[in-house]
């Protein structure tokens, strides 16, 4: 049976590799820590195969790892921005006062995790919402609700720019 | 809407795949498939160098130690090995865990003490090599950057004729590399065994290389994704690269069955993504050549 599930998560991981290094580098941002991150993912599935249950769902099991091995580094690293949260709330639509920090986020790399993370999965990686849920160890519709505020979220950032532009 | 999410995919997608992923991948699965395997003893709080170097005289000098195990009822002399050093260190930067082994209760204490010797040697260069890296890193300012050794041993047989230890190397840059070396012991004679010693004559060499090459040609007819580099064979690999023939002190150990393992490192005769590779050969099939049954069955 072990034999079985190695091969199995061994093709998930050799299938999906470039996915899973995608994925780590949108939460680390530079090429060395998503590689050495890669190697934890791999590291850690492989060595605690038996807490996989559901075999059909090793790949939602293998993103997981994957999603909590980037968390982990960068709580480690303390990489995570403190200021965070304003930002988020600077750009909600009423907060129409704080326009000055505007510049910083253009990106998809400057979307808060937690709602990067939804949209990735999601659009990017084609999951169902389902399986975000589980890769995510959250509830469905905690995912619906941050994929609608993510996605409202671009749409807003995205106006403020043209905004400046036309300036 | 769907403008601004290709966008983003847009942006998701340029991140470059860094050339060595592949290599790391399939290096990652084949080190966490062998750390699986791997017992670890481990002995720590050694550290100082002076003190390491007066157990390792006293394991192998001290008769009253010897006489010790040997005087308990009971208790034969058994040939043992022992974490005897290990070094530990962890930063952003680096990570060091080298094992150092040490054969103890040997009655051939010349061996014994060579034996160690090496061991303590080899790891002290592979420690001094890897501070050297990692000033050489501090000093280009390379702060993102991280590399890793990790260096320890697997006893692969211990039976009433033969023991035998398999060192390990892993080393870990941006991709990594793993080495392993074997020591087989036989332990009435108390003799180091070599390859050469094995047969009668050179004959072994080809005997054992055919077999090889044979059993590479079934592995990669039987399973797609199996390349080994054979020479004559593989059209795109250069002719030194490929394998043709074992060297005549070629790798090896021997198995709890009683088989001659031959032992390949990465990269010797096959892709990367192989790993180390290692061949059972029948004992049959050099039978002719064999000195006596002693070692091999």
């Amino acid at each position: 049976m072990n034999r079985k599930t190695d091969q199995l998560l061994t093709d998930c991981i050799t299938e999906n590799k470039e996915n899973i290094y995608r994925l780590a580098y949108s939460y680390v941002k530079n090429k060395e820590d998503a590689l050495d991150i890669v190697q934890d993912a791999i590291y850690k599935a492989m060595t605690s195969i038996e807490s996989l249950k559901d075999k059909a769902a090793v790949k939602s099991w293998f993103y997981r790892i994957v999603v909590n091995t980037s968390l982990d580094f960068l709580r480690k690293h303390k990489r995570v921005h403190p200021m965070e949260q304003e930002k988020l709330e600077s750009y909600a639509p009423n907060a129409v006062d704080s326009y000055t920090d505007i510049d910083l986020v253009k990106t998809l790399a400057d979307l808060p995790s937690k709602y990067r993370e939804v949209v990735v999965l999601r659009y990017f990686e084609d999951m169902k919402i389902e399986e975000v849920a589980d890769v995510l160890h959250e509830n469905v519709n905690t995912v619906k609700t941050r994929l609608y505020q993510a996605l409202r979220l671009l749409r807003v950032k995205l106006k403020d720019t043209s905004l400046k532009e036309t300036k | 809407m769907n403008d601004i999410l290709e966008q983003f995919r847009k942006e998701y997608q340029s991140v470059p795949i860094p050339e060595e992923l592949d290599t790391i991948v399939n290096r990652s699965i084949k080190q966490a498939l062998h750390t699986r395997k791997v017992k670890r003893l481990k002995v720590k709080g050694m550290t100082a160098a002076a003190a390491i170097l007066v157990f390792l005289i006293a394991i192998n000098a001290s008769t009253t130690v010897a006489n010790a195990f040997a005087s308990i009822p009971g208790i034969e002399r058994i040939i043992k090995v022992l974490t005897l050093h290990e070094i530990k260190e962890k930063d952003s930067h680096y990570d060091v865990d080298i094992k150092t082994p040490a054969i103890t209760n040997m009655e051939n204490k010349q061996l014994q003490l060579g034996l160690n010797q090496k061991y303590l040697n080899e790891n002290k260069a592979l420690y001094d090599k890897f501070q050297a890296e990692i000033e050489e890193l501090k000093q280009q300012g390379l702060s993102e950057a991280h590399i890793g050794v990790d260096a320890g041993y697997e006893v692969k047989t211990d039976n009433d004729t033969i023991f035998s230890i398999g060192r390990y190397i892993v080393q870990t840059a941006a991709s990594s590399s793993m080495e392993m070396q074997f020591d087989t012991i036989d332990k009435k004679n108390q003799i180091l065994i070599t390859l050469p010693m094995l047969f009668s004559d050179d004959q072994y060499v080809k005997l054992i290389s055919d077999n090889i090459i044979s059993q590479m040609k079934e592995q990669m007819k039987g399973e797609e994704g199996k390349i080994y580099w054979i020479a004559g064979e593989s059209g795109d690999i250069p002719m030194d690269e490929a394998f043709s023939s074992i060297k005549k002190d070629q790798s090896f150990y021997i198995n709890k069955d009683g088989k001659l393992v031959i032992v390949f490192n990465k990269y010797e005769v096959a892709p990367g993504f192989m790993g180390m590779i290692e061949f059972v050969i029948p004992t049959d099939v050099i039978q002719g050549d064999l000195v006596s049954h002693n070692y091999i069955k």
